[in-house]
């Protein structure tokens, strides 16, 4: 049997699948419940909380948000577009009605924050670590579709201010998502090591858009989105190769995920867990997809436990710094 | 996030034209079969490229045979996606649906990933996911009204199937532009339903608007084949499908007090799960969105905005 075990953050995930933020909500009923079974049949699809590698909600914010105007999603070659603007029910209800959830799902918790403020960074990481629920921070500092969110992964400075702010605000491990809009991610990277992260989490979506040419106006409600889906994964592999050369804090690499293949990919450029994000709403089952084919891959290599493999794509003895 | 649903591949068992440009697609899948209830639909992918087009399809279930261990949509092809599932079917030659997305590939050790995955996808069938979205309560409203345009009435052929098997007295209007383009005719006749058909043109039943037909329903004229109108019992509610002008007028219908009114709403999405919340639709009350998905996708018309 492979280990399959990884550790971010002095946090060890039993292996290193785990959803991206926003495109996998925990089950609110249990799969042994409803029409399904109650018809006869085994219980429902989906994937078990406890097969993951760690559990992340839908980013919050302090305050409640409503979202972007629809259209937010729009299907382009390989990939989509979206622009959901990350509606929530804010921190206090996160914390009261759904943290309880994700602490008893099993694996460790992700809490991903977002602010428009340092201030505000500190103020939400806090009352996040008071619950006294989640395992580690990550802090969405590049979402492309609200107004401030780009731009705290946009320049090293900033980075590092939002970093930072958390980072003295709290004792749980903070992890910073990282923007692959950036002349240089390897220099993002550094910054948030720098800054006190423990880990980084790449990439977040590219920016793009679609117009709809007889209406001659936007597709999307909110005019751009990000884009994600397996025509990004190349770009997304390339940063994590980048991210790898020029940091130690491990790396949750993330892009286009849509097999097993695409994780052990990331993980050869450095990634030591792997984000499945939008694939898991074309084929609910892909995340355990990916963490049966990543440990056969191991197995049928003679890879004893996955972090063994974490980076091995890179010419070592020539410079590298691992 | 929904959970009780299946995620399985499905043989086609049927895929035949009802209309050019409209397929009835029929899967065997004895467990959405079984659980499937009026109101809710399936997301269906019927190509082996994991990549291109991406993502599932949203089909309201037109029919679910628990005997028979099947389900039904009807598909109006508009794209890429339902192109390609309107040539996924039993006929297709053995290799021919599942195999023509990895056709000409080049061989090699990346080439492969735009198969699909580890479950493998045979000639003649489809992933499907469902029952997704939530059931129309039960009882149903008695009598019931529909009122369908297009390919929205594979919306209702299902609720009006089984309201009428519980007793429910159901009082369908099919509209069209023109006779040969009503979808849903057998259909409903079989349900039990009293069908009332409008075309645009005239060319078959109401010369004019369902809109129109349905006020003197709704009004409990019973009309007969002589187009003599007799007092019935007062239709409760009136769920509408497939026109933007036939839902406000159905929350008109409402808003005089005459009969609660519902509609069945689709919308871009991506899981149908509430994964993805890109079904949003706006709720009349200012407090935000609703997804399609998660709390449709039928709707009371007081609820959210007909955009």
């Amino acid at each position: 049997m492979t280990d399959l075990s990884v550790t971010i953050g002095g946090v060890t995930l039993p292996n290193p699948v785990i959803p991206a933020s926003g495109t996998w909500e925990l089950p609110e009923t249990a799969a042994h419940d409803g029409a399904i079974a109650s018809a006869g049949f085994p219980p429902g699809a989906g994937i078990d909380p406890a097969e993951l590698g760690a559990v992340i909600n839908k980013t919050i914010f302090l305050d409640p948000r409503p979202g972007n105007p629809p259209p937010r999603i729009v299907e382009t070659p390989s990939g989509m577009l979206n622009s959901i603007g990350i509606p929530s029910t804010g921190a206090d209800r996160f914390i009261a009605e759904d943290l309880p959830r994700f602490r008893a799902a099993g694996p460790p918790v992700i809490v991903s924050i977002a602010e428009e403020s340092v201030e505000r960074f500190g103020t939400l990481a806090r009352m996040v670590e008071e619950a006294g629920m989640a395992d580690l921070i990550e802090l969405d500092l590049s979402c492309p579709n609200v107004h401030t969110g780009a731009q705290w992964a946009g320049d090293p400075e900033s980075l590092s201010r939002a970093v930072s702010a958390v980072v003295s605000a709290v004792r749980l491990p903070v992890i910073a998502k990282l923007s692959p809009m950036v002349r240089d991610i390897a220099e993002m990277a550094r910054a948030a090591e720098k800054a006190g992260a423990a880990a980084v989490t790449l990439v977040n979506t590219f920016k793009g858009m679609a117009i709809d040419i007889e209406a001659r106006r936007p597709v999307l409600g909110n005019v751009t989105g990000g884009l994600s889906g397996p025509a990004v994964r190349p770009m997304a592999v390339a940063a994590v190769w980048a991210a790898y050369e020029a940091v130690s804090i491990p790396i949750i690499g993330m892009g286009g995920v849509s097999s097993w293949k695409d994780a052990v990919e990331f993980i050869l450029a450095g990634a030591t867990a792997v984000g499945v994000g939008m694939y898991n709403f074309v084929n609910p089952l892909v995340m355990r997809e990916v963490r049966e084919g990543i440990a056969a891959y191991c197995e049928r290599h003679g890879v004893p436990a996955v972090r063994d493999i974490v980076g091995t794509a890179h010419i070592r003895g020539s410079g590298s710094a691992h | 996030m929904n959970h009780d649903y299946l995620y399985e591949s499905a043989e086609v068992a049927e895929n035949r034209e009802v209309l050019p440009g409209y397929r009835r697609i029929t899967v065997r899948s004895a467990g959405i079969a079984a659980a499937a209830r009026p109101g809710q639909f399936v997301m269906v992918r019927g190509w082996a490229s994991q990549a291109d087009p991406l993502l599932p399809r949203p089909f309201d279930i037109a029919a679910a045979d628990p005997e028979a261990g099947t389900v039904t949509v009807i598909v109006k092809i508009a794209g890429r996606g339902t192109r390609l599932l309107a040539e996924c079917g039993p006929c297709s030659v053995p290799g021919g649906a599942a195999g023509s997305g990895a056709g000409g590939r080049t061989e090699s050790s990346s080439g492969d990933r735009t198969e699909i995955g580890s479950a493998g996808l045979a000639a003649g069938s489809l992933r499907i996911a469902g029952p997704l979205g939530k059931p129309i309560p039960e009882p149903y409203p008695n009598p019931l009204g529909l009122l369908v345009r297009g390919v929205g009435s594979a919306a209702v052929t299902f609720l009006a199937a089984r309201a009428a098997a519980a007793g429910v007295r159901v009082i369908a209007v099919l509209s069209a532009s023109t006779a040969n383009r009503l979808i849903g005719k057998e259909e409903l006749l079989a349900s039990g339903a009293e069908l009332h058909v409008a075309t645009d043109d005239g060319s078959e039943g109401y010369h004019g608007n369902g809109t129109d037909l349905m006020d003197r329903l709704v009004a409990g004229e019973r009309i007969d084949a002589s187009g003599q109108a007799a007092s019935s019992e007062r239709i409760a509610a009136v769920y509408t499908c497939g026109s933007k002008r036939f839902a406000r007028h159905v929350r008109s219908l409402e808003e005089a007090g005459v009969c609660a009114g519902f509609m069945f709403l689709e919308g871009y999405m991506a899981c149908g799960r509430g994964d993805c919340h890109g079904c949003a639709v706006r709720k009349r009350d200012g407090s935000g969105y609703a997804l399609v998905c998660r709390d449709g996708p039928v709707f009371p018309v007081s609820e959210v905005e007909i955009e």
